[in-house]
């Protein structure tokens, strides 16, 4: 399945192992794996990280980033795992993989996948430490990250 | 009819309530019955938290027949 939500903790290498299968007609695969930190921005332990999530439109909000990453890169598949729940340090919290005849289009996508999964996403995420919890919006920097590809340049 | 939240909104007023449809009544109309009962619930006032009904977006004119589930989505913190 090319994108999955997990209520579990996933093998990250699992899933690149099955996404390489049968790659015979490309010639790169990109992949990134997004960790639960273990310290907050302010160096303070994080116990977990709780992302709430929406039954219908979190896994759509996904399906809508893979279908313009198809669209946009010249990539012949991927594949996005998303955790919810309550995730551990240390622990995947996304999995995305591109698979391209040309390196290059496989960075990008794998890069704009991430850039658009970090701002758009349909999730709401609550650090929680053993001082209390509190919820986490996107950083400019995300935003930022996101407008890039807004901004390039139009192809000649 | 039911209300369900999302994210921080659960947290000031729970995964779901449910109250009494009022007919003809739009979205802004419930948030400001909703804020009425509740002051917790004045974080519904703001133009960041979304309406959804069924899988779409509602625009604050949407008029509500009371059978629907309405899901009332703060801002996004991304995945």
């Amino acid at each position: 399945m090319a994108v999955r939500l997990a209520a579990e903790p996933f093998a990250a290498e699992r899933e690149l192992a099955e996404f390489m299968q049968g790659r015979d007609g490309d010639g790169a695969v990109v992949s990134f794996v997004g960790l639960a930190r273990g310290r907050g921005p302010d160096g303070e332990p994080v116990e977990r990280l709780r992302l709430d999530h929406h039954p219908r439109l979190t896994l759509r909000s996904l399906d809508e980033i893979a279908a313009a990453a198809l669209a946009r890169f010249a990539i012949s598949s991927l594949r996005i795992v998303h955790r919810f729940g309550a995730i551990a340090p240390g622990e995947a919290i996304v999995f995305v993989a591109a698979a391209a005849e040309h390196r290059r289009a496989a960075f990008e996508a794998a890069d704009y996948m991430m850039d658009r999964l970090k701002t758009e996403a349909v999730f709401w995420k609550r650090e929680e430490r053993s001082t209390g919890s509190h919820w986490i919006e996107p950083r400019d920097e995300d935003h930022g990250a996101r407008r890039r590809w807004d901004e390039a340049p139009c192809p000649e | 009819m039911r209300i369900g939240f999302f994210g921080p909104l659960r947290d000031s007023l729970g995964d779901e309530r449910e109250i009494a449809a009022e007919e003809g009544e739009t979205v802004a109309g419930l948030r400001i019955r909703l804020a009425g009962l509740d002051p917790d619930a004045r974080d519904l006032l703001g133009p960041q938290v979304r309406a959804c009904v069924g899988d779409r977006i509602v625009g604050e004119d949407f008029r509500l027949d009371g059978q629907e589930r309405v899901e009332f989505l703060p801002p996004l913190s991304g995945g």
